[in-house]
């Protein structure tokens, strides 16, 4: 589907028209390119389901905890995540070195992070080893800790890294001049910073909800065999011996996409909103 | 406002690094350590079991590895050549339109991998690109594409503009103008989008698994070694991590030659 160009053509269309098109021009290859295999994908998806696999995968047991279950650790992680990514910003964006380290684990693959998590935190690892014995259970528990933990330490940081964007030389120099007005701490925050690092967080932390919702290697390492994440719901699915167990999975996927895709379009909606 | 005094940077850095840097080290002894029984801290037995289990002949980790490679140099390469003339594009838009089309070429971002590998794997099928490198690299491309023209943006804007309008008046074509010109100034930046594109694509497990058949990708390779046998799971850890250590590297020497 292309965007169109809100409100409508001009009088003279014509000459703007082409230069609208040669404008758009560049855009097109990325555009189509993303378009034919992400239109593909869903498709692809939507193909392989009928009335039939939508009840057997509505139907399976596994699924409404799986959902419930998804839906808990994504809001948990994402929340802390943009939380403590606020607190991280606050903390090292006058400390170059520090704001280096905070961004160690932005390209730390997912699957090293959750291994590494399970040999410090899992049963015997060194934490359990260190301590004598870990009082609560971390790895592999039925709450989803382990999951929450390790997206929590990868999300934060990345978050973090968008906030310190925002929170630049210009928010610090309108942070001054609130403190020279006798602004405290709280209140500098409140007015001078956080109306510059919202955006980018809110926008962040959709991409990190809509990610958690589709984790797949963390919940593999660290979750539960039961419940299942939405995504590795779909795997178990697809073990089946048949061809129904495909169809069954992609209806898993397409409700983890409807549901990851849903704030987004809610967050734009608002903003057009909040824009007009 | 208080600056923050040099015992206090460190103390922070310290704390930082506890949290966010520190515990990727115990995949080292982890991955070489033949024996570490609980509840002993320190390992009884050193050795190179995980190594030579890793890579032993017949293991998938080796082919796994040139595999990941070549789908990340393919697919990055790809994403920089549709990313380039697609973010120069869109930082001339008015605010309004960009937003739309933004929003347009970043909504694979919020799709879950799995469900993209799965939902591509019937196509794929139908052209003959199921289990080879070249699908796999597609699939992956439709998270690659986005993060790399997000990364590529702060090379755009008027002073690139400026740059090569002042290069074409001085006689320059199209071409010598990007080559001579352009592409030297950007350079850093497309150098930063290259990187994180090849480390999206080498982190993939779900989209691999999902359209990649049996091929050997080194997460897929990897992941069932993290609950059955950590030490070769730490070794292929440790390799996964090259690439990301390498960025972390390049950028810090960049960093420390800008006077960042």
């Amino acid at each position: 589907m292309m965007a169109r160009e809100p409100g409508g053509r001009p009088p003279d269309a014509p000459a703007d028209a082409a230069r609208g098109l040669r404008e758009l021009l560049p855009l097109l290859p990325a555009t189509t390119v993303l378009a034919v295999l992400f239109g593909g994908a869903v498709t692809g998806a939507l193909s392989r389901t009928d009335a039939a696999t939508w009840r057997a995968a509505l139907g399976d047991p596994r699924f409404w905890p799986a959902l419930g279950f998804t839906l808990r650790v994504t809001v948990l992680a994402t929340v802390l995540s943009a939380v403590l990514a606020v607190g991280l910003a606050a903390l090292v964006r006058r400390r170059p070195r520090a704001a280096a380290v905070v961004g160690v684990p932005v390209l730390v693959p997912h699957l090293v992070a959750a291994t590494v998590a399970a040999a410090w935190l899992g049963p015997g690892g060194l934490a359990d080893r260190l301590l004598g014995d870990l009082a609560v259970e971390l790895v592999r528990d039925r709450a989803g800790v382990g999951i929450v933990l390790v997206t929590t330490w990868k999300e934060a940081p990345f978050l973090t890294l968008l906030v310190l964007t925002a929170w630049d030389e210009g928010v610090r120099r309108r942070e001054e001049a609130a403190a020279t007005l006798g602004a405290g701490r709280w209140d500098r925050f409140r007015h001078a910073a956080w109306p510059a690092v919202r955006t980018p967080l809110a926008v962040g932390s959709l991409v990190v909800g809509a990610f958690v919702l589709g984790s797949f290697e963390v919940p593999l390492v660290v979750g539960p065999t039961s419940p299942p994440m939405l995504a590795t719901l779909a795997l178990q699915q697809t073990r089946v011996a048949s061809l129904e167990g495909t169809a069954v999975a992609a209806v898993t996927l397409l409700v983890a996409t409807a549901l990851a895709l849903l704030p987004a379009v809610a967050a734009a909606r608002w903003a057009r909103r909040a824009d007009a | 406002m208080r600056e923050p005094t040099r015992r206090g940077a460190d103390a922070t850095t310290a704390a930082v690094a506890a949290v966010f840097a520190l515990p990727l080290l115990l995949l080292v002894p982890r991955a070489l350590a033949d024996v570490w029984r609980a509840p002993a801290v320190l390992p009884q037995q050193w050795g190179l079991r995980g190594v030579e289990a890793a890579f032993a002949p017949g293991a998938e980790a080796g082919t796994a590895v040139l595999n990941s490679t070549l789908v990340a140099l393919g697919t990055t390469a790809v994403a920089l050549a549709l990313a380039w003339p697609a973010g120069r594009a869109l930082v001339r838009l008015p605010a309004r339109r960009r937003a739309v089309w933004f929003v347009l070429l970043l909504a694979p971002l919020l799709v879950p991998t799995y469900a993209t590998g799965t939902g591509l794997v019937a196509w794929l099928l139908r052209l003959g690109l199921a289990d080879t490198l070249v699908g796999i690299g597609a699939a992956h491309l439709v998270q690659v594409l986005p993060y790399v023209l997000l990364a590529l943006l702060p090379a755009f804007g008027r002073d690139l503009d400026a740059l090569e309008e002042a290069a074409r008046v001085g006689g320059a074509s199209r071409l010598r103008a990007l080559a001579v010109v352009v592409a030297p100034a950007a350079a850093p930046v497309v150098a930063t989008a290259a990187l994180l594109g090849f480390v999206v694509s080498w982190s993939q497990v779900a989209t691999s698994l999902a359209v990649g058949g049996g091929l050997p990708m080194l997460p897929v390779v990897a992941l069932p070694f993290a609950r059955s046998d950590p030490q070769v799971a730490a070794v292929l850890d440790l390799v996964l991590l090259v690439p990301p250590l390498v960025v972390l590297g390049l950028r810090s020497r960049w960093s420390a030659r800008l006077g960042g």
